[in-house]
């Protein structure tokens, strides 16, 4: 295309629908080096499991990768702009960057992101954050059907006095859900601008609109005793900490305890590649994006030829082909060079 | 810490206590100090690297407190009565002292620090001086000891001119208007000890036990305690803050302090970072003494006066 070409919105669509399905790229181009010379198929499910494994290996790789880039450009060998290769990685890994609520299981512990509270299992917390003003909390005690679950009753309430326009409600359903105050109705009740609180006796609380996140640190096991007891640095609301311990987090001073009053900043895994068919023809499945499961890989476009690679490496060592695995490894090593 | 309006400043937005923002814009906060270290001085590029956020914070406050000991010049002033048990308790956040004085008819009389022993601790004894113990094995004292009591009672003598117990008291003298001359002994008298020729009251500081011991003379009347503290106010995190004339310089201690105690950094890198602090520190103390031709325009003006 020439420089200064107007694109047409085909080609968006184009770059778009090449994306999308870039899981059925993928693997047409790994069964087309496999049949090459005849050395063998790769089914649907043994292809799903090698491409799990191989979107793994390269979403794992970017941290490594990152850090040597970091190396690199501590040693003045890393360019801006165009050059920025850290800054490319860095997007990688953040397409996979959450920020949720975590749940609360006990006074000031609170869960880990897991496939039951936030949605999805976490890869590496990166930061910890604390909501600072407490307004109010409590329990539901009422529920508004009849206005689309949109209100929050709570009969033993006082929103009169604290509570403004705006502030942030957080509250436990399926996971903790942040709503904004839009109507103050009246001393028990407050309009939201969510509506999905159904249910009467949901502990709630209510966080003041402008407050600070305070980011909380992580500290170990090791020192965290230490630290509480220290006069000069033991952790309170403006520098708070945490500890991690099995699937919970420790949040430190032991009065952070609220509904919603942490939320995690994590990198999650990426979502497990599932290629998928609906109709066999000549006995050879042909791609759907129908079916609920399919899943695209989730990993950038630029990362196919590795992901085709790594498929490879493992297809070659599933059906005793060592050409396979020598000629994968040999490109991936290239690649590697190359980036390097 | 976000700028504040002028109305959030002179009102505090209606809320009381209005006074809260007045002349807040001269300081900055230690949270700032320590977000903005973390932002621009911490980090992948940085030499300060790999931190816990504590060890910041540590440093930072350590900083304050040794600004607040002799560089801030931030001097707490504390006025109180002193009863007949001669006796004034430090306040909480006491850390040395400046002044102490006696406020007395709209004067300030400024106080010395006697140097002589004003107070003791004694146990009770038997009268073959075995010292007596309770059930429990501690060891029995008295309310006071002989010296606190002849100190309280103003029966001890003193080297001090103290109206009452000084070295003058009880000797025939002559008043005149409203003053006393005395005689002086034989062989002459050369000279006065002026470390002790002061008719106030004296004081002595006990800091272990957290008082200052007055002489007998200053029984009922107001002291005033200049004093300086740490800054770290009583561990309220969010109300401790630095003048801004040395914020550059807490950046540089905290650094040099990280750096200094680090593993394999390079000795000049440690040099470097000791003489920024050390220049820093200089600089801030000349800004905050404020020397300027204005203020000492008055003391020039006396340059030609004649001395007699």
């Amino acid at each position: 295309m020439k420089r200064g070409a107007i694109l047409s919105p085909s080609f968006f669509l184009l770059i778009f629908t090449k994306k999308f399905t870039m899981i059925n790229t993928v693997r047409n181009t790994v069964l087309s080096v496999l049949n090459k010379n005849n050395y063998g198929y790769l089914s649907p499910s043994d292809f799903n499991l090698f491409a799990k494994q191989a979107q793994l290996d390269i979403f794992e790789n970017y941290f490594y990768e990152y850090n040597y880039q970091i190396n690199k450009e501590n040693a003045r060998q890393s360019g801006t702009g165009y050059a920025d290769i850290r800054k490319g990685i860095e997007e990688a890994i953040e397409i996979f960057s959450e920020t949720k609520g975590l749940v609360r299981t006990a006074d000031n512990i609170y869960s880990l992101p897991s496939q039951t509270t936030t949605g999805d299992d976490y890869y590496l917390l990166n930061k910890a954050l604390v909501y600072q003003t407490l307004l109010d909390e409590g329990t539901t005690t009422a529920i508004s059907a009849g206005t689309g679950n949109n209100k929050l009753i709570d009969s033993a309430a006082n929103f009169t006095a604290d509570i403004n326009i705006g502030d942030i409600i957080a509250y436990e359903n399926g996971g903790v859900q942040y709503a904004k105050v839009t109507v103050k109705d009246n001393s028990t009740t407050l309009t939201t601008n969510r509506t999905d609180l159904n249910a009467i006796g949901r502990p709630y609380a209510i966080y003041k609109s402008t407050t600070k996140f305070e980011e909380a640190e992580k500290v170990t096991h090791s020192k965290i005793t230490m630290l509480n007891n220290s006069l000069l640095t033991a952790p309170n609301l403006t520098f708070p900490a945490y500890t991690q311990e099995a699937n919970a987090l420790t949040a430190f001073p032991n009065t952070i305890d609220s509904i919603g009053q942490v939320q995690a900043q994590y990198l999650r895994y990426p979502a497990e590649p599932k290629w998928t068919y609906v109709t066999l023809a000549n006995g050879t499945p042909v791609f759907s994006q129908s079916p609920a499961d399919y899943q695209d890989f989730e990993i950038p476009l630029d990362d196919e030829v590795g992901l085709i690679l790594k498929i490879l490496q493992y297809a070659g060592v599933m059906i005793r082909e060592a050409d396979v695995y020598s000629f994968a490894q040999a490109e991936e090593n290239q690649d590697n060079q190359e980036e390097a | 810490m976000a700028y504040i309006s002028e109305f959030q400043y002179y009102d505090n937005g209606v809320n009381p206590p209005e006074d809260v923002n007045w002349g807040s814009y001269q300081y900055v906060p230690l949270y700032d100090i320590v977000n903005n270290f973390m932002l621009m001085y911490q980090g992948n590029h940085s030499l300060v690297n790999n931190e816990e956020r504590f060890k910041i914070l540590f440093h930072a406050k350590r900083a304050i407190q040794e600004l607040n000991y002799d560089a801030f010049k931030e001097i707490k002033v504390l006025e109180l009565a002193v009863d007949d048990s001669l006796r004034f308790v430090l306040p909480p956040d006491y850390v040395n002292w400046v002044r102490i004085s006696m406020y007395r008819d709209g004067i300030l009389f400024p106080l010395s620090e006697n140097i002589q022993v004003q107070s003791a601790q004694a146990y009770l004894q038997d009268q073959t001086g075995r010292v007596l113990f309770d059930q429990s094995g501690n060891i029995l004292r008295p309310e006071d000891s002989s010296l606190d009591f002849d100190r309280i009672k103003g029966s001890k003598p003193s080297i001090y001119l103290d109206q009452n117990n000084g070295q003058f008291n009880g000797q025939t003298g002559y008043n005149v208007d409203g003053c006393w001359y005395f005689e002086y002994g034989i062989g002459a008298r050369f000279g006065l000890n002026t470390e002790t020729a002061n008719s106030n009251p004296t004081f002595t500081i006990d800091r272990k036990a957290g008082v200052i011991n007055f002489s007998s003379s200053i029984s009922n009347n107001l002291v005033v305690l200049e004093y300086i503290s740490d800054g770290m106010e009583g561990g309220d995190d969010s109300k401790i803050t630095v003048n801004k004339l040395f914020e550059e310089y807490v950046y540089a201690s905290i650094e040099y302090a990280i750096l200094g105690s680090k593993l394999n950094t390079q000795e000049y890198i440690v040099a470097r970072m000791r003489k920024r602090k050390t220049a820093l520190l200089r600089n801030a103390k000349i800004r905050i003494s404020n020397i300027h031709p204005g203020r000492l325009l008055m003391n020039l003006r006396g340059q030609n006066k004649w001395i007699k």
